[in-house]
């Protein structure tokens, strides 16, 4: 039998990088600007009502990065050759873990409007805050904040400079080297995730505390994560730039990860309100009491409707999947989700009572928004929008689903 | 009543491929493709229509979860009511992990047993017909010869162009 030789051809019309209009640019840097003006103000007119929306803003930015890594991490753990073609993609969002690392540790100036556990009169007073303070006290917390960042930029820039560099020199050992990269990543990720996300959010109400917290805030931003990309990887096509090389059948993976990681979401929700319903401890109750009574309680049913029922069943036919159209709006959906799951976590401890809306909530969420746009596509000017050294591209490029 | 069969051997899966692309459009009944493993768009050659076994999935999972959930209500609030924790009788969140692992039994279950129904699939079921080396290195097309109008030289040529190593004629009486 003739040795068959495969070798990867780039259609005439690649785009070697992508560019974008200086207009796109402006309107993300005009975001950002406006998100910034409205948080000075907020900061000095209404800085305890600022403070928590920025918390929710930084973690959001951190998290979409950390779900892109992660999703290219894992992709290349398991050999998953049909997310080459669109690497580029989570990449480029992997970027968000650098600003999204800075705003948390910027976050430290407003510990003491965030955290009961940093005042110390508050601890003298109370029993139990005394026995968490080797953990939860405002050096240790700082030092914690800023080891997250560094160790997850610091693994972002490693996989994604090495799956670059393959672009120049197309070795095959950067692959096995970025194998090892992520195997290693995938574990300091989820360790450090899960006790960031009860150094962040769980510690906002110190008396409370929840062991599933950290597999939680995983699902929602890995979901979070999963939208973005797909949002992007849309726009990219609509624009024509992977028109060639994302067909139908990547866009049903994508698909597929977004349902089923939604309903991974609902199933860990489901089994953190499960276990505190049925022991009925007043100490765990405390949580969901406070987010069942009043204007919180139909907010919960915004949660569970945004991150799971829509999704859910808008995604089960197979042909929702492959739609282009369906799977932009599912995924929008779940983005504007992740953020009222987000805001269900964390103000209810600043908003006794009832949920409320103001233009400080918007400022973070612009900010945040023009944040992730202009990071992402800026990033993606930087390399080539296609990995073409990837000994895995062909592979992807004529994946069927 | 019987029918006469045409069977082509390929020894590439590219080239079935291609070949059932080329029968279709020539207007040839395709009855089915034998290959030693799934090939990628050969479903989409054949222009097979998309499974209904989401459907029947569908169905079984809802009636599996209507069902559990009902009787789960019916035993706990209503035939033996038991006061576990001063919680409701009719407690759903206790409810549905039960509900939710025998909708994906009644789902699974549902699903498997229509596979084998609407595909005849029985225990001590005789192979219908056998395809020389079907289960290994071949690849086979296997056309119905519908009427008069079916020219075997054309047809044979025309799977030659495609690759084809063996044609053969077969006489089947149908089931």
């Amino acid at each position: 039998m003739a040795e068959t030789t495969y070798r990867i051809q780039a259609p005439a019309s690649l785009p070697v990088t992508t560019e974008f209009s200086p207009r796109a640019l402006r309107m993300f840097l005009l975001l950002v600007l406006a998100g910034s003006a409205f948080v000075v103000s907020g900061l000095a007119l209404d800085s305890p009502r600022i403070w928590p929306n920025l918390l929710l803003a930084g973690f959001y930015v951190v998290g979409i990065g950390l779900a892109a890594g992660f999703l290219v991490a894992v992709s290349y753990i398991s050999n998953a050759g049909w997310l080459t073609a669109i690497r580029r993609v989570p990449e480029a969002m992997a970027s968000n873990v650098y600003v999204g690392g800075l705003w948390m540790i910027m976050l430290l100036a407003g510990v003491h409007s965030l955290y009961e556990w940093s005042h110390t009169e508050t601890v003298a007073a109370d029993a139990l805050l005394q026995k968490k303070e080797f953990w939860l006290n405002v050096p240790f917390f700082s030092v914690r904040t800023i080891a997250y960042a560094v160790l997850w930029s610091l693994f972002t820039y490693l996989l994604v400079h090495t799956s670059r560099l393959q672009d120049e020199t197309g070795e095959v050992t950067l692959t096995l080297r970025n194998r090892a990269i992520a195997a290693v990543f995938t574990v300091v990720f989820t360790l450090t995730f899960w006790i960031a996300s009860m150094d962040w959010i769980m510690s906002l109400e110190p008396h409370w505390y929840s062991t599933i917290f950290g597999i939680y805030n995983f699902s929602g931003t890995f979901t979070s994560g999963v939208a973005a990309v797909t949002v992007a990887v849309i726009a990219l096509r609509r624009r024509g730039y992977l028109k060639e090389f994302v067909r139908d059948d990547h866009l049903h993976d994508l698909g597929k990860l977004l349902f089923a990681f939604s309903t991974f979401w609902m199933y860990i929700w489901f089994s953190q309100y499960l276990l505190i319903w049925y022991a009925n401890i007043p100490e765990e109750t405390a949580y969901f009491l406070k987010r069942e009574t009043a204007g919180w309680g139909t907010f919960t049913i915004l949660v569970l409707l945004f991150n799971w029922v829509i999704p859910f069943i808008a995604l089960m036919p197979r042909s929702a999947k492959r739609s282009e159209g369906v799977l932009l709006r599912v995924s929008i959906v779940v983005l504007v989700g992740h953020w009222i799951d987000l805001f269900w976590m964390i103000l209810p401890t600043f908003m006794p009572g009832s949920p409320s809306f103001s233009i400080w909530e918007l400022g973070p969420i612009v900010l945040a928004a023009g944040l992730v746009c202009l990071v992402t596509v800026r990033s993606l000017t930087r390399a080539r929008l296609i990995p073409v050294n990837d000994p895995m591209l062909l592979e992807s490029l004529t994946y069927h689903s | 009543m019987s029918r006469r069969l045409f069977i082509a051997y390929f020894k590439d899966e590219q080239d079935i491929v291609e070949a059932t692309k080329a029968a279709g459009a020539a207007g040839h009944e395709i009855l089915d493709a034998y290959t030693p493993y799934a090939v990628h768009g050969l479903d989409k050659a054949m222009g097979l229509k998309p499974s209904r076994l989401p459907w029947v999935c569908l169905i079984f999972g809802l009636l599996g979860a209507t069902a559990k959930l009902w009787f789960q209500v019916w035993t706990s609030a209503f035939n033996w009511p038991v006061n576990i924790g001063g919680k409701p009788l009719a407690s759903i969140p206790a409810f549905v992990p039960v509900t939710f692992e025998i909708t994906v039994l009644f789902a699974g279950l549902g699903t498997v047993g229509a596979f084998f129904l609407v595909s005849r699939l029985r225990p001590g079921r005789k192979p219908a017909v056998s395809y020389d080396r079907a289960t290994n290195d071949r690849f086979v097309l296997v056309l119905v010869e519908r009427d008069a109008s079916f020219d075997l030289q054309k047809t044979t040529d025309l799977f030659k162009r495609h690759g084809c190593v063996k044609v053969e004629e077969r006489l089947e009486a149908e089931e």
